[in-house]
């Protein structure tokens, strides 16, 4: 017990000191105003196109971008679809050699995917002509960069990083005398627990992504590091080479195991929760449906929106929790803003992008209303600040400490993993396939696709 | 006919023969062209010609074939209810139409809205109604005593479901077609028949049925086109899932050739469906009109 008080106390210590040496790093950036007349060119009568997806922040462009606007005379349209819509527009601008839009948002696993087709420029060059402070690379973590990096070219500046965070109801596990699950093994039961309790008549324990594609697909990428498993024979955390040899090792017992946990973690969830996605499970939880949810940090400021939330002061955030002995792997995602190849603006692009992901604009778009974007540099995160105004900074500091940036497939062939292993994990979650039969399958087909790629796969 | 008026004539049909190269022809022969490759607009590496290969893969594709079966239940399924229910409806507008009732008309607007609206919009709608804890459907379900269903969420229901919406939307335009037909009928046909002491079952079976089986037949082959290429509804509600309990034959395609980007492999599959469509048109039309008829 004794122990576990001292260790609390180091780390406490260890992260106010971690908070104060890096906010100071960067506090004479953000102190410092910059000189955005000198850094940005006059674009008047200019019409600056991004797209990219909607979710919860995109608002917050609209708050943020008269000021570019005003700066450099040039309007700034955004286009943002769904998910899935997102991705296929974006293919048919490149692919189609399109000028339409000038700044486009690649989420992290698409990275691979436009670098290798050529569809967005390398920012190398244009980072290196531009005023070092201004882009702060050194800012972001380490993970990150390598996110938005692809065989040595930039493909685009973070700006939305993700964590998988796990949410709880404070209220309630104080109550009911928990505290936040260290182990999946803990997790199931507390969900069990607040399932059908009569003491808290309509809640459930948690609800897992179970929508067909890539909801359901991308969070057995979640999960398969946290039972300590692996995708592709070479794709895990300190791997040289992620992609060096690329046999899939979906049919795995920890590959099963989390189709196992799809399966069991139903019976804890809402009516209905087999066609969740990440939005209704956002709303459950906003709504005092569930007791818990594993999302995306992106959608913590939601909870915290008394419009949309009922429990704003209620809940509270921690790392993911792993299988028992396992190390815990908190899922990185996030978009990177990249400059469109056939674009005939791309100076004007960089001129948004280096604003909108410099220090102080990134700062702005985190607090911006009615809900803010998610931090993705050292200097958000660990502001003071910002960690008064969002609580769960801290718990993206730890998880951002743990995480691995290939956690999700950054090949071209992606997409299609990420889905098939979402089609297959979700016939076995509806009782058409066995877990067994069903990461059977998905192999067998993702074998098949990583071959026509022509990828290493042993026999 | 002189040569003058000749020349005239082609002038004449020209604009359509452009119209039909352009927008049928060509993107057919290029459909062709490109499902006998590789091509993938999202890879480095350029197409190759592999043949029929596309097609051997499709017919050995699990996900397509139950493509295919799930097509072909909703297509029934659908096709039988909304012909049952516009029947029957119609039915009542005609004879209230007959009696000189009051309301029938607007009634009759009113019966129409369904089709009227935007399939992406009413799937959205419908998934709110059908959402399993905030939605309306469950909460009626829950008056009357009776458990929530997951709608969209569970692999025996999810396929319903659509057939539910798809014959809520479509229902009126079969009504409509059969009220058009019904309409058609000389009232002395009916007026001999009740002489001659025919039942109302006889009169539709002997006077009504075969007087409007042509306008039915219209309706039920555009309704087939209609579910073979059924996406916004699917898309918006399930996506294909839970599993593939919900696949069609066009989100197979949409995914394979807007998602993954296997541009050949979509190609060869929307052939495919392309080549069914036209084989149940025939044996559909060969069936109801006779084939002296057609001939």
């Amino acid at each position: 017990m004794k122990s576990k008080v001292v260790k609390l106390c180091l780390r406490s210590v260890m992260f106010l000191v971690a908070i104060s040496l890096l906010s100071g790093t960067f506090a004479c950036l953000q102190a410092e105003e910059i000189n955005w007349g000198k850094e940005l060119k006059n674009w008047e009568g200019r019409e600056l196109r991004i797209i990219m997806i909607a979710d919860p922040w995109v608002d917050a462009f609209a708050v943020i971008n008269p000021e570019f606007e005003k700066l450099t005379g040039a309007r700034v349209t955004v286009d943002a679809y769904p998910y899935d819509g997102t991705h296929e527009k974006q293919i048919m601008v490149g692919a189609g050699r399109s000028t339409d839009y000038d700044v486009i948002v690649l989420d992290c696993p698409w990275v691979g995917e436009f670098a290798e087709v050529g569809y967005v420029e390398d920012l190398t060059p244009y980072m290196k002509a531009s005023n070092p402070e201004v882009v702060a690379w050194d800012d972001y973590l380490e993970a990150y960069k390598t996110v938005a990096t692809w065989k040595g070219e930039i493909t685009g500046m973070p700006f939305g990083a993700y964590h998988v965070l796990f949410h709880y109801r404070k209220d309630l596990f104080g109550e009911a005398g928990f505290t936040p699950p260290k182990t999946l093994e803990e997790w199931k039961k507390i969900a069990a627990y607040f399932t059908n309790n009569p003491k808290y008549p309509g809640l459930y324990g948690t609800a897992l992504n179970y929508f067909r594609g890539a909801p359901i697909g991308q969070a057995w990428f979640e999960y398969i590091w946290n039972v300590g498993g692996k995708p592709f024979e070479s794709n895990y955390p300190g791997s040289p080479d992620p992609y060096a040899d690329m046999t899939p090792k979906i049919n795995s017992p920890e590959g099963r195991e989390v189709v196992q946990l799809f399966i069991d973690m139903v019976k804890y969830g809402p009516p209905g929760v087999t066609s969740y996605a990440w939005d209704e499970r956002a709303t459950a939880f906003a709504m005092g449906k569930i007791a818990t949810v594993s999302c995306w940090s992106a959608r913590t400021p939601l909870f915290v929106d008394p419009a949309r939330s009922e429990i704003t002061d209620k809940f509270a955030t921690a790392v993911v929790p792993p299988k028992k002995g396992v190390k815990s792997v908190p899922p990185l995602g996030g978009w990177v803003m990249g400059i469109n190849k056939f674009g005939v603006q791309k100076d004007l692009a960089w001129d948004y992008i280096k604003w909108f992901t410099s220090i102080p604009i990134h700062k702005k778009f985190m607090k911006a209303k009615p809900v803010g974007g998610p931090p993705s540099r050292y200097s958000a995160m660990l502001d003071p600040e910002l960690n008064k105004m969002f609580p769960w900074y801290k718990s993206i500091y730890e998880s951002a400490k743990l995480t691995y940036e290939d956690c999700r497939p950054r090949i071209p062939e992606s997409f299609e993993i990420i889905d098939t292993i979402g089609l297959y994990t979700s016939k076995a979650v509806g009782g058409e396939l066995t877990a067994e039969k069903a990461m059977e399958e998905a192999e067998k087909k993702i074998k098949s696709v990583l071959a026509t790629g022509g990828y290493y796969i042993r026999e | 006919m002189s040569k003058n008026a000749r020349v005239i004539k082609y002038v004449f049909v020209l604009p359509a023969i452009i119209y039909l190269i352009l927008l049928t022809i060509y993107p057919l022969i290029y459909s062709l062209k490109i499902s006998v490759t590789t091509l993938n607009i999202a890879r480095p590496y350029p197409p190759q010609y592999i043949g029929l290969s596309n097609f051997v893969e499709l017919l050995k594709d699990s996900i397509f074939l139950t493509a295919m079966k799930n097509t072909f239940f909703l297509t029934v399924l659908s096709i039988c209810a909304e012909f049952i229910l516009g029947f029957i409806i119609a039915r009542f507008f005609f004879m209230g139409a007959n009696l000189k009732l009051k309301g029938v008309g607007l009634l009759r607007t009113i019966y129409m809205l369904p089709m009227m609206v935007t399939p992406l919009v009413f799937g959205l709608i419908w998934l709110y109604i059908f959402n399993p804890t905030l939605g309306v459907a469950n909460y009626l379900l829950s008056l009357l005593g009776f458990p929530p269903i997951s709608w969209f969420g569970s692999t025996n229901i999810a396929l319903y479901s659509i057939v539910l919406i798809n014959v809520w939307e479509w229902t009126p335009f079969m009504m409509l077609l059969c009220l058009a037909g019904l309409s058609t009928i000389p009232p002395e046909l009916f007026e001999v028949a009740r002489i001659d002491g025919a039942g109302w079952h006889q009169s539709i079976a002997f006077i009504e049925l075969p007087l409007v089986r042509r306008v039915i037949l219209i309706g039920l082959m555009i309704r087939i086109m209609d579910n073979f290429r059924l996406f916004d509804l699917v898309y918006v509600t399930t996506g294909g899932g839970p599993g593939s309990s919900t696949e069609t034959l066009s989100m197979f395609t949409y995914r394979q050739s807007f998602m993954f980007f296997n541009v050949g492999y979509g190609a060869a599959a929307s052939i495919i469906i392309l080549i069914l469509g036209i084989i149940l048109a025939q044996i559909l039309i060969k069936s109801v009109w006779g084939k002296e008829e057609y001939a």
